[in-house]
């Protein structure tokens, strides 16, 4: 199947009306940005974050009676009785989640009770209790802490597979629990209320460093990719790859503000793609343009070199695009909530790269153009080893062809 | 097929083979490709080294030096002050010659500066090169002593490294109680055996009422457990402790858990010879007195010695059997020079983990179906081609990886899956070269040669552009996203594998010159 055969579209014509789009679309970011800030995860704004899940309905008054400054909010499916706490960042480097969760443990379920709270413990504990009483007569052989390890571990894999244990049968019903293990368990086990899926604290040292770090790679990596170019091909080209790539970090960005979502390192890791992929069919593009200038036969102004071109890659860039978006839309309907922002910024990213590239890049190169004296507008073969004919480089503005758009 | 193309094929089925070979699980390395704690639940921690502890104890031992060897050369015995972590200053007797004091400095104190205070008094500094020494020690130390203690916990496959001047990095995978582990890392663990002074006392205060006039300034009040009757836990009580510490933990040869006369559990610990002799002639010369157990400056015990002990000991302490074992565990393991600050802390759970893998594979599975079916709709033959190479490009990355050691991460995942949208981007310059070509009249042969060539410089230029990024994802990224940086780099060195030699291996197996093709399928 192909598309797009001999396209002849006056790309250079529309990139008025896309520079607009592009500003009004960065406008409404700045605006969002304007009305909630930046969303920064903890990652950056150092603080705590705790996911629980529960065996009933996630008591939520008591939560945020307990914890006054925290942001609580439904994890997961309504069904799940699963919530993210988010806590601010403490000004102290301290062991921030785990007391949160102590408390927590502490308010909701019953600390007088002498059993263990299989919903809260691990294996270890549970090894622990079980190689302890030996209920299955096993003596205290290394072998007999094996057997127990292996039945803590498969109860804990079940725990895992259900999320949270909401009756003591489905945690009898493990593998390798004997009939004396499950009345042991009923006996010296009770379900508490919850289960941790997640803790994390970031200190705000750490968060400090990490935001220096994320802005520097951003940063440097934009500069590395234009240096490059300009290298590889031309001051005009270096500059406007540069802009390009500061275009569609600013689109994703903008994105992100509009749907507030969270900065997280991920969404960094998304950014520094973007700026290394988006790049790629701007890069080709100008390949293409340099190609032709080498074979070039006939005079061409800069907008007919660029809509050339763009025409003639244009069917690999629509492919190459396509490919990615087609993995990255998997990856947002499927992928779950730990990737679901980081893929929609690069989905975004990816669209704009590909449209900047047909439509941002030829404003800059053509703008850039216009004020240094039309210099890119060629009338014969420029480089390459094979010179075929020699005319007068520069055409006298006069003989200028009225500009698209 | 001729000769070179034979050796061509030979070495791609070579590679296939190798890699393929790598990722295959083995009884010495049952994970080959090793998943991410945010895959399979664990605990990463970061945690500062607070090495100042370690600096000040050594300028504290520097200034008990001093005073020990005076003593043992009949000189008076110098008052001494700490004024910084690395300076500490002795005021010296009038009566007696400086020149004894700076003897013994030199003979004893190499590791310090020695100069003259304005008031006459000596000020030892630790010397700079010596401090560095001592900071590296500090962390290498640490790093050890986690180490040991980790393993102890019988935690699989830990990772534990230094990063920055003062930083040591932690991974726990499969921990499911991180609140114990961490506070057996954190345990500084620093056992010392001290002589009491008069009796304790329910406040700081009343520990105090009974020592000796001349002993006041020679000692430390530290807190304790009290214990009823019974031995129970009964709150808080002081105990005047001496300075002086004449037996350490570092003497330890080893420690476990014992029953006690009601079965209670306590901690039985032994001797090297070293500590035996130290601890026989503390005890012996000191029957009848009390010697506090102190553990990280509390006091754990305060037994009356009964009589001299050479080899062994019991640490009775109201423990349950978890914080017995837990605090065997750490004196085996060797106490910490400083103590630990926690930095960040991340554990994830195992049901998290497990939901992340199941969803983060079948999206990756369903992506890379999406995107074979839509190499195949817009290449056809040539597709088949293509997917090949995809393939291989999956079969390399997986299997350096294995190599590498590197850890896939759940970005990992994202980032394996977008390398293949790439590596398909370098079949998509050539085939559209082709097929240019193709349209332009070349014939199928001329049309391929051409293609590849044209393709190669637009692609080496893509690459570099995407290599650029890796590296800085590299260089600044920190856990999950370096993880994703190494894959995305090797994927980008394996596409240009895939397309430019195995896409044309392909190519000139199925359209080989001799045969003179004349249609191509692309």
């Amino acid at each position: 199947m192909q598309i797009f055969v001999n396209s002849k579209y006056d790309f250079v014509k529309w990139r008025f009306y896309a520079v607009s789009f592009s500003v009004i679309f960065m406008l409404i970011g700045l605006a969002a940005y304007l009305k909630h800030g930046i969303n920064w995860g903890i990652d950056f704004a150092g603080g705590a974050t705790i996911t629980l899940r529960f065996k009933d309905a996630v008591p939520m008054d008591r939560l945020r009676a307990d914890l006054a400054a925290a942001s609580i909010q439904q994890y997961g499916k309504a069904g799940d009785n699963a919530v993210l706490i988010r806590l601010p960042e403490l000004s102290k480097e301290t062991d921030y989640a785990g007391q949160v969760v102590a408390k927590i443990n502490n308010d909701l379920n019953p600390q007088t009770t002498t059993k263990l709270d299989i919903n809260f413990h691990g294996k270890d504990r549970l090894t622990e209790l079980l190689a302890s009483a030996d209920p299955d007569g096993k003596g205290s052989s290394p072998a007999a802490r094996d057997y127990y390890k292996n039945i803590a571990q498969n109860i804990v894999t079940r725990r895992s597979e259900l999320g949270v244990f909401t009756n003591m049968s489905q945690a009898t019903s493990a593998p390798g629990v004997t009939t004396r293990i499950a009345g042991f368990l009923n006996d010296k086990c009770f379900l508490g209320a919850f289960n941790l899926l997640n803790q994390e604290t970031v200190g705000p040292q750490v968060g400090h460093d990490l935001q220096q770090k994320a802005i520097w790679a951003v940063v440097l990596s934009t500069l590395a990719m234009g240096v490059y170019l300009w290298l590889r091909f031309d001051l005009m080209f270096g500059a406007s790859a540069i802009v390009c790539i500061i275009h569609d970090v600013l689109m994703s960005l903008a994105f992100l503000m509009m749907i507030n979502g969270e900065f997280s390192l991920n969404i960094v890791a998304a950014l520094l793609l973007i700026v290394g992929f988006s790049i790629n069919d701007t890069v080709v593009m100008y390949d293409r343009v340099r190609e032709n200038r080498r074979k070039l036969k006939t005079r061409m102004s800069l907008e007919e070199q660029l809509n050339l071109a763009m025409n003639q890659t244009l069917s690999r860039t629509i492919l190459t695009s396509g490919s990615v978006v087609i993995v990255l839309i998997a990856l947002i309907l499927l992928g779950g909530k730990v990737i679901h922002e980081f893929a929609w910024i690069l989905l975004i990213g990816v669209l704009a790269g590909t449209y900047s590239t047909v439509t941002i890049v030829p404003a800059v190169a053509i703008a850039w153009n216009n004020l240094t004296g039309r210099k890119h507008d060629l009338s014969g073969p420029v480089k390459g080893p094979v010179r075929v004919e020699t005319k007068p480089p520069v055409v006298p503005p006069a003989q200028r062809k009225r500009k698209a758009g | 097929m001729t000769r070179g193309l034979l050796w061509k094929v030979i070495i791609i089925l070579a590679v296939l083979v190798g890699f393929a070979a790598a990722m295959i699980p083995t009884n010495d390395n049952p994970e080959p490709i090793r998943r991410g704690l945010d895959l399979k639940g664990g605990t990463h921690l970061v945690m500062r080294v607070n090495v100042g502890d370690a600096v000040r104890l050594e300028t504290d031992q520097g200034a008990e030096m001093l005073k020990g060897q005076a003593k043992k050369s009949n000189l008076p015995i110098p008052a001494t002050r700490r004024v910084n972590d690395t300076t500490f200053i002795a005021a010296l007797p009038a009566d007696t010659p400086t020149t004894e004091y700076e003897k013994i400095a030199k003979d004893y104190l190499g590791s310090f500066d020695v100069s003259r205070t304005p008031e006459g008094a000596l000020q030892f500094k630790l010397k700079p090169a010596g401090q560095t020494a001592l900071e590296r020690d500090t962390i290498a130390h640490t790093v050890e002593t986690i180490d040991n203690r980790v393993n102890a916990l019988g935690v699989t496959e830990p990772y534990i490294a230094t990063e920055g001047a003062n930083r040591i990095v932690i991974e726990l995978p499969g921990v499911d109680d991180p609140a114990r582990v961490k506070d057996i890392i954190k345990t500084t663990a620093q056992l010392q055996f001290r002589l009491v002074e008069g009796d304790p006392g329910s406040t700081p205060d009343a520990a105090m009422t009974n020592v000796p006039a001349n002993m006041k300034t020679e000692v430390d009040v530290l807190p304790g457990t009290r214990e009823d009757a019974l031995g129970r836990a009964a709150g808080v009580e002081y105990y005047a402790v001496r300075k002086t510490v004449p037996v350490t933990g570092t003497d330890l040869k080893n420690a476990r858990v014992t029953k006690g006369q009601m079965g209670q559990p306590n901690v039985g610990f032994s001797w090297n010879p070293e500590g035996a002799r130290k601890f026989g002639d503390l005890t012996g010369q000191n029957i009848k007195r009390r010697l506090a157990i102190v553990l990280d400056n509390k006091v754990v015990s305060a037994p009356v010695i009964n009589s001299q002990i050479n080899e062994s000991g019991v640490i009775e302490g109201n423990f349950t059997p978890q914080q017995a074992a837990d605090l065997a565990l750490v004196l085996r393991s060797g106490s910490l020079p400083a103590s630990l600050t926690t930095l960040e802390e991340r554990t994830v759970g195992p049901s998290l983990g497990r939901d992340s893998i199941r969803q983060g594979v079948l999206a990756s599975v369903v992506g890379f179906i999406a995107l074979i079916l839509a190499v195949l709709l817009f290449y056809k033959g040539a597709g088949i081609n293509a997917v090949l190479a995809l393939l291989l490009n999956l079969v390399i990355l997986l299997g350096m990886m294995a190599l590498f050691h590197a850890t896939l991460t759940l970005p990992g995942i994202a980032g394996i899956i977008l390398t293949l949208g790439m590596a398909i981007d370098s079949n998509v310059l050539v085939f559209e070269r082709i097929r240019e070509e193709l349209r332009d009249g070349k014939m199928v042969r001329a049309a391929i040669e051409n293609g590849f060539s044209r393709a190669f410089g637009t692609i080496i230029d893509t690459h570099m552009t995407t290599i650029i990024s890796a590296l800085f994802l590299f260089q600044f990224g920190t856990g999950p996203i370096k993880g994703f940086a190494v894959t995305l780099l090797i994927g980008l060195f394996a596409s240009v594998f895939t397309a430019f030699f195995v896409s044309r291996v392909i190519f000139d197996v199925m359209y080989k010159p001799q045969d003179r093709p004349t249609e191509m399928s692309i």
